[in-house]
């Protein structure tokens, strides 16, 4: 079980905006890296962009899992984690982080802040403790003031898109991903289909 | 961007070459990658090198597998004739994108048999191309047959040793020198596979490999497999629905159990350890001998060890059923940690029934009580020593019974981290086991396995039983 990546976001009237994020990507091969965590930052601002206030979600996006919580004063975070990993601990990080933000950072900064400008350092610290769900915070002890049945579960990104809106023409249009990374995302919708050298 | 026939000529030779460079330049490179690039980019070779990974551009990858298969395969029919440092770096090359490609393998195996290339490079190859293929058969079954050699090596090495008994100084270094770099081997076979099985979850050709390498390298080093099975336990608790690596588990377990029994049914674990290192290989001869070196008190404790042995078997089933009902109950609705459970709890029932037999078999009239009727077990907390006591009644020490009543420092310990000592597995207990899954977890999947495991246990153990 594995938890990638997790970042606080903040949704806008029209667009999110990424607030702080910590990653931990060290089972992904060196050379993919940079893709898979532009990749991360995209899809979880596209998450909460797509998440209503004061819902919490699920969804499944091949072999992994993402998380959201957004709060109804609009901020919002999100988890990346492997279907292994409890759905319940991800729901306890994401509160306990989005508690902890909103303390420690004046909402005036929300809409307009970035990764450079918030001060806020403990995301790499939850990140890399939450690892081993075990170790984190007593498991049981969140787990009857969750209710589960309440969570929303997408099983496809897509069913998060519009009438009409296909993933791959946000993914063309976006300006948070670099070239390399739209490659990446071609090679892998390849790969998908058909089994290829590389 | 090369086109014409001449231009890819060109090309390829000059990456041929940049990947050969850059290998021999920094011995240290421990992964290889594609990085996705779809148009060639200035005039720039596509190798890249950053923190000792080795990359490759995505563009020229189409040009370079068809040339070099082209060219081995020309090599092979006789029609083109490569010179052997130009085949090494092609295989090399080509292994890396490609490592499933057999006949690129299997020429590398003549040019290792005819003393160009060494095994260690080949398995340092191999490694490479895994950290991008971490499932590549061909590449697991060729580090088979290099470990192979090495091991062959070895053993033609201690031959000459009994042979020419006169030299016998030196060829107590040299075979030290040996066992050292087999160890090493051991070692490393271990971590390529660790690594493989993080990059990709249930890799069976790496588990697989991991328990042949066990079973070539290490064979009744009881040592070796209790660390393994210690060493195992964090990534299982994080893997829990990674098959493979629980069915490792479950070979570990089993070889312990085999040697742990083989060792107290022998009169003396000395004579043991004599009489297989005659029946085994020279090979076995080492590892052993490296064992008792490396345990310096195992010559010592070896009576203990006999004695305590079958309460070892004990502690190893009822540690891991605890860990499985941890597992269970920390994260609901695997299959993986139920079939595991299962295959457990059929080792535990066939063990006892097992050394039930052999008890009566050899006359002596002390029965092991472990029955699954009794529904003591259920309650008594005393009983896991009890059985303890006729275990040990059983390797013939009646004198030591009385110890067997001392707290287990295993138990000790478990009270001191707060968990209560735990019965023998039983029907009942793994009833009352399930009921608790079933009174206590809504969730569907874990309810369904809950089930499952009630009908498994009534229809295969309770027939047996």
């Amino acid at each position: 079980m594995k938890l990638y990546s997790l970042s606080v976001i903040f949704k806008g009237a029209t667009k999110a905006n990424l607030l702080k994020a910590a990653y931990d990507l060290s089972s992904f091969s060196f050379f993919q890296r940079s893709s898979v965590q532009e990749f991360m930052t995209f899809t979880s601002a596209l998450i909460v962009e797509r998440t209503s206030q004061g819902t919490r979600a699920s969804v499944k996006e091949q072999e992994y899992l993402c998380h959201v919580y957004v709060r109804n004063d609009n901020l919002g975070a999100v988890v990346i984690a492997d279907t292994e990993y409890p759905q319940r601990v991800c729901f306890t990080l994401l509160d306990k982080v989005l508690e902890e933000f909103s303390r420690q950072v004046d909402s005036i900064d929300w809409p307009s802040g970035s990764p450079e400008t918030i001060n806020y350092k403990a995301l790499d610290i939850h990140l890399s403790k939450y690892q081993n769900p075990r170790e984190a915070d007593a498991m049981t002890k969140v787990q009857a003031e969750l209710d589960e049945t309440k969570i929303i579960l997408h099983n496809t990104m897509e069913s998060l898109l519009e009438r009409g809106e296909k993933l791959d023409d946000l993914v063309a249009k976006s300006e948070h991903l670099g070239n390399q990374s739209k490659a990446f995302y071609k090679t892998a919708r390849k790969q998908n289909s058909c089994c290829e050298i590389m | 961007m090369a086109e014409s026939d001449e231009e890819v000529d060109v090309l390829v030779q000059r990456v041929v070459k940049d990947i050969t460079n850059a290998l021999k330049r920094n011995p240290n490179i421990d992964e290889i990658g594609v990085i996705p690039c779809p148009e060639a980019r200035y005039n720039r070779s596509p190798i890249v090198l950053a923190e000792n990974k080795l990359g490759i551009e995505s563009w020229c990858v189409k040009f370079l597998l068809p040339y070099v298969h082209n060219k081995l395969l020309l090599y092979r029919q006789r029609k083109h004739w490569v010179d052997r440092q130009a085949l090494v770096d092609i295989t090399c090359t080509l292994l890396l994108l490609n490592p499933d490609f057999t006949t690129a393998w299997n020429i590398r195996k003549e040019l290792l048999q005819n003393g160009v290339l060494n095994p260690e490079k080949d398995l340092y190859l191999g490694k490479l191309a895994l950290t991008k293929f971490p499932k590549s058969p061909e590449t697991w079954i060729h580090r088979r047959w290099v470990l192979q050699q090495i091991l062959h090596t070895f053993s033609d090495a201690n031959h000459k040793k009994n042979e020419q008994g006169e030299r016998e100084q030196a060829n107590a270094v040299r075979s030290q020198q040996l066992s050292d770099h087999l160890a090493r081997t051991l070692h490393q076979e271990m971590n390529v596979c660790s690594d493989a099985a993080s990059r990709y979850p249930s890799n069976y050709n790496a588990w697989s490999h991991r328990v042949w390498v066990l079973q070539h390298m290490a064979k009744g080093n009881i040592k070796v497999f209790h660390d393994e099975l210690s060493s195992m336990r964090l990534w299982v608790s994080m893997h829990v629905s990674d098959h493979s690596g629980f069915h490792y588990r479950q070979f570990l377990l089993n070889e312990l159990i085999t040697e742990l029994c083989r060792a107290s049914a022998s009169t003396t674990w000395l004579a043991q350890q004599q009489s297989s290192t005659v029946s085994n290989s020279s090979l076995h001869q080492h590892s052993c001998t490296e064992r008792n070196g490396e345990l310096s008190g195992a010559d010592t404790a070896s009576e203990e060890e006999r004695q305590f042995s079958l309460p070892t078997v004990l502690q190893l089933f009822l540690q891991e059923m605890e860990l499985c009902s941890d597992l269970i109950q920390s994260f609901p609705g695997h299959e993986t940690l139920w079939s595991h459970r299962r295959h457990i709890f059929f080792l535990w029932h066939q063990w006892r029934t097992e050394h039930q037999h052999n008890c009566h078999s050899k006359g002596e009239n002390v029965p092991v009580d472990v029955s699954d009727g009794n529904p003591g077990m259920l309650v008594q907390s005393s009983v896991g020593q009890g059985e303890s006591v006729n275990c040990k009644t059983h390797a013939s020490e009646p004198m030591e019974v009385d110890t067997g009543l001392l707290p287990d420092p295993h138990d000790s310990k478990r009270l001191k981290r707060g968990v209560l000592p735990s019965c023998p597995p039983s029907l009942p207990s793994e009833h009352s086991f399930v009921s608790i899954i079933l009174e206590s977890c809504c969730n569907y999947e874990q309810r369904r396995f809950a089930l499952a495991y009630k009908k498994w246990l009534g229809t295969v153990i309770g027939l047996q039983g």
